[in-house]
């Protein structure tokens, strides 16, 4: 926290167009943007920072009367635990069939959501529609798997109640049996995620030059060629930006959705390395152990995002970049 | 419907019309769930367990929810909930302003640098484990501020509400300061009256953070007292597997009370989504606007 509190006045001294003086000066005249700032700045460094520090952890034996720094190193122990536990290889390849349907397969719904909804001219219709279909990303996790559990219960289920009346099995019991977990897994993530994800794509389709579609108009091209030649190019970095943004979870998605949708009967399938930290991180008490792991996660996804940005530059030609 | 569609090609007017039934279909997708879950929850208990009610109630019946709110362990969850999501949200809008009113001035030592470490948190942290650890440090764990002192600020929101803070026009912030005004005197008579789209829009975030947010309650807290609404229902959840054969004969024992557990939780799922679905769509109007000016390339 000290080492915060100083490094404005600090790091700022390398700016060299203020002499020392008059950057005290500045500071004085600002104090209260300072203020202002200062609580905001000791919580990341309390919430997101000491947490980066504690990842020494995932190389230390934990100790409860040590804490977070204490206890003696084990190096690379609970890595070498990690890669040797039988399940490993599973838990990866779940983690990333999981990330590949929400991050890569999910990706081009809501652009295209925002594409149809553009083509509204209603108004009315259109905001009823976009009500409706933002409504679910607004609901908690908790609640959608309820809701699943229920629409998807063998026998009294409506699912399986329709299933029955056009002569279908209807006892079919889909959150127990594996084979079902990441069409229901996909299914209720895009039900949930659809309509707010649409929402930047429209926002960036309404900031497009309308004399662009006026002049396509007089030579006579078609709405497809409209939207193939001026909708989708136009939208290109909001897309580039969400996507390498998107990518740096891939490993980190589900938490919550796989948690709460894990059952006995398909965690061969939903079980993936979020869920494997809660459980043995934080249920079982395996602190070093679940932190190594929240490492490996971590450091994958941030390759991810890097990799990806220094892609996208580069074929867009600096057209779409984080940094 | 508009001239457009007049004069189009066929194959045109066929894709128009198309788009608009596909559409209607996702908001009826949408809104079956939701309505077939409160048909169950405004439906007899023990007559809903023999299946077939889709999207209207055949036995109507209020008591669900009677038992619901006759649970005293729900009620302190609701406690719980609405405390943290009026003083958590407030709280977090009111800081997160302040924060982001010093971030707008790019040319002011340290801002730059700032920025950059409070956007890093967006790619990179230590995970769920050390950040335990942290909680336990600082003794938040078990107690009623671990839902609203960790959650005050995100990148995400500063960034959004920095940037629409930079949109509004310097010049009347200059001519408040000829006129002795000091910053924060700046920040709540101009820049907050003039923020209201992307405030609410931060408020709702904050809000419905805070009141769907089950993960706190259930790993940080295990004082039963301290647990959120979510929590309770996400532990009813879980636990229904190995607890629905008890609960539910418990329930049906007992005489004259035809709720089950199932049934019960149908209520509690639709407590829980009414708040939510009421008041967003006041908000919605404000969505676009203060989304698109602090969204890309913040």
């Amino acid at each position: 926290m000290q080492a915060e509190l100083d490094s404005v006045p600090k790091k700022s001294t390398k700016s060299k167009k203020a002499s020392s003086a008059g950057l005290w000066k500045t500071i004085v005249v600002n104090r209260y943007l300072y203020l202002m700032l200062l609580p905001c700045l000791i919580f990341f460094v309390i919430f997101s920072y000491l947490p980066m520090a504690g990842l020494v952890m995932a190389f230390k034996e934990f100790r409860f009367n040590a804490g977070m720094f204490g206890g003696p190193w084990v190096g690379l122990r609970y890595f070498k635990l990690f890669f040797s536990y039988p399940d490993a290889t599973q838990l990866i390849l779940n983690t990333f069939i999981v990330g590949f349907l929400k991050i890569i397969v999910y990706f081009p719904f809501p652009i295209l959501l925002a594409l149809m909804l553009n083509e509204v001219r209603s108004k009315r219709f259109k905001s009823i529609t976009q009500t409706i279909s933002y409504l679910p990303y607004f609901l908690s996790w908790v609640v959608v798997a309820a809701f699943t559990n229920k629409i998807l219960a063998p026998d009294d289920g409506i699912f399986n109640q329709f299933m029955a009346a056009l002569g279908g099995d209807g006892s079919i019991f889909y959150m127990m049996d594996g084979h079902y977990f990441y069409l229901i897994m996909f299914l209720t993530y895009l039900w949930k995620n659809i309509g707010w994800g649409s929402i930047i794509y429209l926002a960036s389709m309404a900031g497009i030059d309308p004399t662009l579609y006026e002049a396509a108009e007089m030579d006579g091209a078609s709405k497809w060629r409209k939207i193939w030649h001026i909708t989708l190019p136009s939208i290109r970095p909001t897309i580039a930006i969400l996507f390498i943004l998107d990518i740096g979870s891939l490993l980190t998605t589900g938490y919550e959705q796989n948690y709460l949708l894990r059952t006995a009967g398909n965690s061969d399938y939903s079980d993936i390395l979020d869920t494997y930290v809660l459980r043995v991180g934080m249920m079982q008490g395996q602190y070093g152990y679940g932190a190594a792991v929240g490492l490996l996660q971590g450091l994958v996804g941030l390759i991810l995002v890097v990799v990806t940005n220094y892609l996208v530059k580069r074929f867009s030609k600096n057209e779409a970049s984080l940094w | 419907m508009d001239k457009a569609v007049g004069n189009a090609p066929l194959n045109e007017r066929i894709a128009i019309v198309i788009n608009y039934m596909l559409l209607v279909v996702l908001c009826l997708v949408i809104l079956m769930p939701l309505v077939n879950i409160l048909a169950l929850s405004l439906n007899d208990g023990k007559d809903a367990s023999l299946g077939g009610i889709a999207f209207w109630p055949r036995v109507f019946s209020v008591s669900n929810y009677i038992e619901v709110f006759k649970n005293p362990a729900v009620l302190q969850g609701m406690e719980v909930t609405l405390f943290r999501t009026i003083i958590g949200t407030f709280l977090s809008v009111l800081l997160t302003s302040m924060a982001a009113f010093a971030l707008k001035n790019k040319n002011l030592p340290g801002v730059g640098i700032a920025s950059i470490f409070i956007v890093f948190t967006m790619l990179f942290n230590g995970g769920i484990i050390p950040y335990f650890m942290v909680l336990k440090m600082f003794n938040l764990n078990n107690t009623i501020w671990v839902y609203i002192i960790p959650t005050l600020y995100s990148a995400w929101n500063l960034i959004l509400v920095r940037t629409f803070f930079q949109s509004i026009d310097q010049s009347m912030e200059e001519s408040a300061k000829i006129d002795g005004a000091h910053d924060f005197q700046v920040l709540f008579r101009i820049y907050i009256p003039l923020s209201m789209p992307v405030l609410s829009v931060i408020c709702l975030f904050n809000g419905v953070m805070h009141w769907n947010d089950w993960f706190s309650g259930a790993f940080y807290v295990t004082d039963e007292k301290l647990r959120p609404l979510q929590t309770i229902l996400q532990q009813m959840l879980t636990a229904a597997e190995a607890m629905r054969k008890n609960l539910s004969m418990n329930a049906m024992m007992s005489a004259g009370n035809s709720v089950t557990t199932e049934s019960m939780k149908m209520a509690m799922v639709m407590i829980s989504v009414v708040p939510i679905a009421t008041v967003y769509p006041f908000i919605q109007k404000y969505f676009v606007q203060g989304i698109m000016v602090g969204s890309v390339k913040g």
